[in-house]
């Protein structure tokens, strides 16, 4: 009853001024776009590195090479290979390890028939498989038997197999890898970018064994590039790293005192800076939302003192045909609310269409969820209440004799 | 609210020895200097006095939207003085309807929504006010009118409206602060009209502030005001002969 006649009244003198209506909503839409921004780049970041770590595989570590701390060693740094596939047997048998997979890299020419291509070439064991999610679109992965026979088999990126046989099957096919045959088992049905290989679309997978005798010469028969490791959970990864370099250190016979002939990298930590970055970019947009809901917020408190000012006569009649000081607060406070909620309301929908604009170059996904709008609303409406009391409260104050002689 | 004719008429308000002064820049002047009437229902009373005489000073004080400085006021067996705020807007709501000289309709607002307004205030739903503020507006014979914004009519026009706002709510006492202040002669005369037909027919009880002896004229008892003090307080006819006396007199 009172309320809905209130409501009417709050957007009746919201339109009855429009422009200074419009221009007192911007500093309210410009903050709730904000918020909503940054409640929006939060859950984007962290979509993004979720999606990121279940392309590279999760809880992951890369065990490399590295002599450059070493007395005497040779100026051509990280390209010394010390570790071996022992060195990844081992680890694979450590209590925190999920699983170890050795690695061998190297760039060749793949030719099928008239079709070639220039890409990377890993050597590795099954163990890469399971733990770097990768999936099989066709065919099967790499197995043991293939490693202990070194036999010559691939498992191809999907983009590369389209490459190479169009929408033929390529499964018993053979290519040629730097002129050496190989027989394709499989088709990888991974999509983006791996950390080490680039795109996963465009690798070929062969035994480690194989890639030793026929693509990669090593500086001895055991020789690796680098081992990715898995830790067996998230909260392992730290304690995992330990062990390796624990390990390391004592098959390695490295003195105390003396530096590691290796380097372990947390992929973990990348996705964390990631992290810490968006966090960062999401604090100055929350700031940003702050300062603008405030300014706004002061903004409203002005035009609706000046509304109560303007409107000192119209309170005087109100109160003389029965308003109570109640009705003429509420009547002040809903309008200071509407405006704040309307505003609320506008700084959604340009957040929505910011985010639909950047969602279209296709980079970086944001979605303002319900969470989101709910906050925002929340947030305005709370504006509105705690800038438009005073105003209000002063109106309701108001003698109405004073406010009757008022021209 | 309409006076029985079985009963003998009873005492709307009273007003005893109300006094009211003003405070401006540190310094109290006196204006109403104790005042001491009573009226009874379905009266009609006109309130006289030269400009600055305190006639609207008494009609706020007895409009409840002012408070003497001292002395006692009793509306509708109710002692005014006790009263909080919001008892005061209630009771402004429910027993008294203002018509002001210039006439204080809310703009941007149709002429139907201004007349549902006190009903608003007093609670009653939004459909049901304006049905009956559209009963009210045929009833001073605005009927069509509803729809139309107050700029939109003629000064009596909007007069008829602020009566209708007025008696909607159906208050036992109508004020009336020059009502007639910013109109022509014929428009004056319409207006008398039909407050006249709302005493009468309804046992309407109003007070009406005016300086036109022709106005006044429409009223049953006169009250005179004189720098704060009651000149004369008896029936019109005979205070408006003594006025006409005075005034030739002041010729000669
Ligand atoms: N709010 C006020 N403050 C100070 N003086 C006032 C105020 N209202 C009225 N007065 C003074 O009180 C006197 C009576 O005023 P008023 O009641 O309006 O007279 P009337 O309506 O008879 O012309 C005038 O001298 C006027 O100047
Ligand atoms: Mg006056």
């Amino acid at each position: 009853m009172k309320f809905a006649h209130v409501f009417a009244e709050a957007f009746r003198a919201m339109l009855a001024n429009p422009l200074r209506t419009m221009l007192t909503m911007l500093g309210i839409i410009i903050g709730i776009a904000s918020v909503v921004l940054m409640l929006a780049i939060g859950d984007g970041i962290k979509k993004f590195i979720d999606k990121q770590l279940a392309v590279l595989g999760s809880n992951l570590v890369l065990v490399q090479s590295d002599t450059r701390k070493n007395v005497g060693a040779r100026l051509r740094s990280g390209s010394v290979q010390t570790l071996t596939v022992d060195d990844a047997q081992q680890i694979n048998s450590l209590a925190s390890v999920g699983g170890a997979a050795p690695m061998l890299s190297t760039f060749s020419q793949i030719a099928y028939g008239n079709a070639n291509s220039n890409s990377q070439v890993q050597g590795t064991t099954p163990e890469t498989f399971k733990i770097r999610n990768l999936r099989m679109g066709k065919g099967i992965p790499l197995s043991e038997v293939d490693i202990a026979s070194a036999s010559r088999v691939a498992v191809l990126g999907k983009k590369l197999a389209e490459e190479l046989f169009y929408k033929n099957d390529p499964i018993g096919q053979t290519i040629r890898i730097d002129n050496q045959s190989f027989q394709v088992i499989g088709v990888l049905d991974n999509e983006g970018q791996s950390f080490d290989t680039g795109d996963i679309g465009q690798v070929v997978l062969v035994p480690i064994s194989t890639a030793r005798v026929a693509l990669i010469r090593t500086p001895t028969p055991r020789s690796v590039a680098y081992i990715v490791a898995q830790a067996k959970s998230a909260e392992q990864v730290n304690d995992m790293v330990a062990d390796i370099e624990e390990l390391l250190r004592d098959r390695h016979r490295i003195r105390a005192d003396d530096a590691d002939d290796f380097r372990v990298v947390n992929f973990g930590e990348f996705a964390k800076q990631g992290e810490a970055i968006g966090k960062g970019l999401a604090f100055a947009l929350g700031f940003i939302g702050a300062v603008s809901l405030v300014v706004g917020g002061i903004g409203i408190m002005n035009i609706m003192l000046v509304s109560v000012t303007e409107r000192t006569r119209e309170i005087g009649i109100r109160m003389a045909i029965g308003a109570m000081p109640s009705d003429v607060l509420w009547q002040f406070l809903i309008e200071a609310v509407a405006i704040c909620v309307v505003s609320g309301v506008i700084g959604i929908a340009l957040s929505m269409g910011l985010a639909a604009a950047v969602n279209a170059t296709g980079t970086f996904e944001l979605t303002v969820g319900m969470r989101a709008i709910l906050i925002a609303t929340l947030f305005s409406g709370f504006v509105g209440v705690f800038f438009g009391f005073y105003p209000a409260r002063r109106a309701s104050k108001l003698q109405p004799v004073e406010c009757l002689r008022y021209e | 609210m309409t006076a029985s004719p079985s009963r003998a008429p009873s005492t709307l308000l009273e007003v005893h020895d109300v006094r009211k002064s003003y405070v401006t820049n540190l310094v109290s002047t006196p204006v109403l200097h104790g005042i001491n009437f009573s009226m009874l229902r379905g009266d009609f009373v006109a309130i006289m006095g030269q400009s600055g005489s305190g006639k609207s000073t008494l009609m706020n004080i007895l409009g409840c939207l002012d408070t003497p400085t001292s002395g006692n006021y009793r509306l509708n067996d109710r002692e005014v003085a006790s009263l909080s705020r919001a008892e005061l807007a209630v009771l402004r709501n429910q027993t008294i309807g203002f018509v002001f000289q210039s006439f204080n309709l809310l703009k941007r607002m149709t002429i139907q929504d201004n007349v549902a307004l006190p009903l608003i205030y007093a609670g009653v739903s939004r459909g049901e006010a304006r049905k009956r503020a559209s009963e009210q507006l045929a009833k001073v014979g605005l009927g069509e009118y509803g729809q139309r914004q107050p700029n939109q009519l003629s000064g009596g026009q909007q007069q008829r409206v602020a009566i209708a706002r007025a008696l909607v709510a159906d208050p036992p006492l109508i004020l009336a602060d020059e009502p007639t202040g910013n109109l022509d002669t014929k428009t004056s005369e319409e207006i008398m009209a039909l407050l006249t037909m709302l005493n009468r027919e309804r046992g309407q009880s109003i007070i009406l502030v005016t300086h036109e002896p022709d106005i006044a004229a429409y009223a049953s008892r006169l009250i005179r005001l004189k720098d704060g003090l009651i000149l004369f307080d008896g029936p019109a006819a005979e205070g408006l002969h003594q006025m006409r006396i005075e005034s030739s007199e002041a010729l000669v």
